[in-house]
């Protein structure tokens, strides 16, 4: 019997501009702390038994990041929860903490989705009709971008409009809000990076990277 | 705009920007309106270098404890940020409360490296601070700066207001208090530093008028301000073991060079190495006994939840409970799920067993620094390893399954010849058949052969020697190239010397040289310590600009009778012992280790030393 467990955390401003590895370290340290004794993989080099569903790109906020990992007693969901919550710094808090089944796949294997908001600051004088601006972008065929393969390193063109689950967009004062469910895991993932670039091409619409907020609002996992 | 919402918008492009946000576990949040001392701690480089350095957790631990001061910690941003920084017009910040440093009452910069003193002045800049001392009225904070370059200070002598020479715990507390009362006073600059001179160990250089002969020699430093000290005596912590040690340590969101637990177990050292600098500066040695680096290490480890632990010293084998306290720790590790590093161990069988226990079959390669090539040199430098010793340890590493040897070794020690050199080449060949021997292979098996170049540095025996020109070096290293590789399983690492002749420079330097710092900075140079930014040419055109020959520094035999730009600097060690070891060295004589024999060194005229001749009793 594993004693396996998740959490649900949010990452937000300052500290989003630590990449994953150090929140990964961060993780471990707080697991130390708070005396909480996690299970080690055997062999040479014996690492703590812990992974993130998904890894967040650094500079992006999230509302619901999952955190899996085993340990070498039992504990009540809300003790762990409470325990690690007393020992996050500023702009990392746990949400939430459950149990996972034993048999149970890891969560980054069971990812397939995930919501993300982009807020790009516009011109003020910028004036375009939200509505018909989406069905435009949309409604095209294929939406492709150019994207350098892993291996090969040759670049090649894929289409990403079927990893685009759903998308809506909306003017807020000075901004233009994306909402996109996209395909996210280890089967098809598409960063929604590519999203912001390929809308804002399309629109026409210019903007600074630097001043443009992405946020993950939820991960979808396989029932 | 605040300067934190500015400073978000070049976050997004920086690179990584997690060096520049703050927040870590442990850091100190104050109101700066309810303090009377805001201090800042600037460490000359980036965030990851900075933070690994001990003497950081220890003084920002020692000052935020104290309710009228808060200690800010501030870095060297990168060249990108750097970029970012003077584009969008932000100035150099605090971590803690991204305060321009411009605001703070005290800027405190340490000093671990001469090839840091550009980014010192690169920083000031940075933060819209003039670089001289006399250029900045009351609305800037005081320039303040210590470490074991502030022994000799006065390459900064006119960039700095003051600096603190010697141990940092009670000193820097001392100023702050005297901060706190000088501020409500109300009164002018110059009663602060004058109010500071009362503090051992505070040198003020503008109480201080050097003056030269024709030739370009010093003649004399002489003080200007009656009350000033004559010489400035270093501070000294004399019991380490009941002075304040860090348990909840920064710890640091990013990684660093070092990011681990780390207990100082003692001060000094008592090897009396004639070309090292540490080993003469921190002496006496002062030790902490082993129940309380024990504790400590428990609670650091506790509130911080690293995973590796070190224990740190100038020679970490020497401590009198070694191997107790080595025992002890490894079991605390053990349990926990902790690394366990030592660094700075010697080759005798204690140390075996020790790495073989926490190396496990995990080797990775075996390190030590014979420093000279043979016997003779050995004698010279006082580096009392045999070869012997050498063979010895190799043979015992081999037989334990060891297949990477790291050898450091120093070229252009004083008295070196090409026969020291052979030395080398012979020691390398020796093992390689050595392992022949015990393994009966010649694969598998690598020996890496480093060499450095000697730069002699003040309060040293060998503080009078000419460091060798940067022919003479090359000369020697293509002969050590040619030599090393006929020999198979050997690889052979050397490096330009341009940076250790700039580090010859200032490590020896006076006054004058603090117009060709700025000289340098104003023409680009920083981050001289990095091999990618060193900007060898534009130093050169700032000795030329300035005129100032660096040879004469770097390159110039000095005699006993000279006055040396640091004798106002008292680090306890006498200077007759100096020229006595000195001596001893051209006579290719060796001191004992002091724990044997007292060498007389002074330093316990002005402090105890439980030392001297502790293995006699």
């Amino acid at each position: 019997m594993k004693n396996r467990y998740a959490v649900r955390f949010y990452k937000d401003g300052n500290i989003r501009y630590i990449s994953h590895l150090d929140l990964l370290r961060l993780f471990k340290r707080t697991f130390k702390r708070a005396g909480i004794r996690l299970q080690y993989s055997q062999g040479f080099n014996p690492h703590p038994k812990m992974s993130f569903a998904q890894p967040l790109s650094l500079g992006y906020s999230s509302s619901s990041e999952y955190l899996e990992f085993e340990t070498q007693n039992t504990y009540s969901t809300d003790v762990i929860a409470e325990k690690l919550n007393s020992l996050m710094p500023e702009g990392l808090g746990i949400l939430s903490c459950e149990e996972l089944p034993d048999k149970e796949k890891s969560l980054a294997a069971m990812t397939e989705a995930a919501d993300y908001e982009i807020t790009i600051p516009v011109d003020d004088s910028l004036e375009i009709e939200n509505t018909d601006l989406l069905r435009e972008y949309i409604s095209q065929d294929q939406i492709k971008v150019m994207k350098r393969q892993k291996k090969s390193g040759r670049k090649i063109e894929i289409n990403i409009k079927p990893l685009i689950y759903s998308i809506s967009v909306d003017r807020r004062g000075n901004c233009i809000m994306l909402e996109a469910k996209l395909a996210a895991g280890s089967v098809s993932n598409l960063s929604p990076e590519l999203v912001l670039t390929t809308f804002c091409e399309f629109t026409d619409i210019s903007y600074d990277r630097a001043t443009v907020a992405i946020k993950r609002k939820e991960i979808y996992f396989i029932k | 705009m605040t300067l934190s919402k500015q400073l978000d918008k070049l976050l997004m492009r920086a690179e990584k920007p997690g060096r520049y946000i703050g927040g870590e576990l442990h850091t100190e949040k104050k109101n700066p309106a309810a303090i009377s001392t805001r201090f800042g701690f600037a460490f000359p480089d980036t965030y990851e270098i900075g933070m690994s350095y001990l003497g950081l957790q220890i003084i920002y631990h020692i000052l935020n404890k104290m309710e009228s001061v808060y200690c800010e910690r501030v870095f060297a941003p990168a060249n990108d940020m750097e970029n970012l920084m003077r584009k969008e017009s932000l100035p150099l910040f605090t971590l803690e409360t991204k305060s321009p440093v411009k605001d703070l009452d005290i800027l405190g910069f340490t000093l671990q490296y001469e090839l840091s003193f550009s980014n010192i002045l690169n920083m000031l800049n940075l933060g819209g601070i003039p670089y001289r001392s006399a250029e900045r009225d009351a609305s800037f904070p005081f320039i303040a700066a210590g470490g074991p370059c502030a022994f000799n200070p006065e390459p900064l002598a006119d960039i700095i207001d003051f600096f603190m020479i010697g141990d940092g715990e009670d000193i820097l507390p001392q100023v702050c208090k005297a901060h706190d009362r000088w501020k409500e006073s109300g009164k002018d600059k110059d009663e602060f530093l004058k109010s500071l001179i009362e503090i051992n160990g505070i040198y003020v250089p503008k109480f201080y008028t050097p003056s030269y002969y024709e030739d370009g020699q010093l003649k004399a430093i002489k003080k200007n301000y009656d009350k000033a000290p004559d010489r400035i005596e270093k501070q000294i912590v004399e019991n380490l073991n009941q002075a304040e040690f860090p348990q909840k340590t920064i710890v640091p969101l990013i990684e660093t060079v070092h990011d681990r637990a780390v207990v100082e177990v003692f001060r000094g050292c008592t090897r009396g190495c004639r070309f090292c600098q540490a080993g003469m500066i921190y002496r006496p040695v002062r030790e902490r006994s082993k129940e309380t680096i024990k504790q400590i290490a428990a609670r650091q480890l506790e509130e911080t939840g690293h995973d590796e632990l070190s224990i740190l010293s100038l020679s970490t084998s020497d401590h009198s409970e070694i191997e107790p306290l080595v025992e002890e720790l490894m079991s605390v590790c053990k349990d926990n799920n902790v690394s366990l590093s030592l660094p700075s161990l010697r080759l005798d069988s204690f140390s075996f067993k020790v790495l073989q226990e926490i190396q496990g079959y995990k080797k990775s390669g075996l390190t030590f620094a014979p420093e000279a090539g043979t016997q003779r040199l050995r004698n010279v430098i006082n580096k009392t390893i045999t070869d012997a010793d050498i063979y010895h340890g190799i043979e015992k590493a081999i037989e334990l399954g060891w297949t990477n040897i790291k050898l450091y070794f120093m070229l252009g020690l004083p008295t070196e010849t090409f026969e020291d050199l052979d030395g080398i080449v012979e020691i390398a060949k020796n093992i390689t058949d050595i392992n022949y021997r015990i393994t009966g292979k010649r694969g598998r098996f690598n020996i890496t052969v480093s060499v450095s170049s000697f730069v002699p540095k003040a309060h040293t025996p060998f503080q009078w020697h000419p460091q060798d020109t940067a022919d003479v070096f090359l000369e020697k290293q293509l002969y050590l190239k040619d030599k090393l590789k006929k020999i198979k399983g050997v690889s052979y690492n050397y490096h330009g010397t341009d940076s250790s002749y700039l580090e010859a420079v200032f490590a020896r330097g006076d006054r004058r040289l603090s117009e060709v710092l700025i000289k340098a900075v104003t023409l680009g140079c920083k981050f001289d310590s990095w091999r990618e930014h060193l900007k060898y040419d534009l130093w050169m055109q700032a000795f030329r600009e300035t005129g100032i020959d660096p040879n004469f520094y770097a390159h110039r035999e000095r005699t006993y009778d000279m006055v040396l730009p640091w004798d106002i600097i008292d680090s306890g060690v006498t200077k007759e012992f100096l020229i006595s070891e000195n001596n001893k060295a051209i006579q290719e004589t060796q001191s004992p280790d002091c724990r044997l024999h007292c060498i007389g060194c002074g330093i316990n005229q002005k402090a105890e030393c439980t030392m001297g001749e502790r293995y006699e009793e």
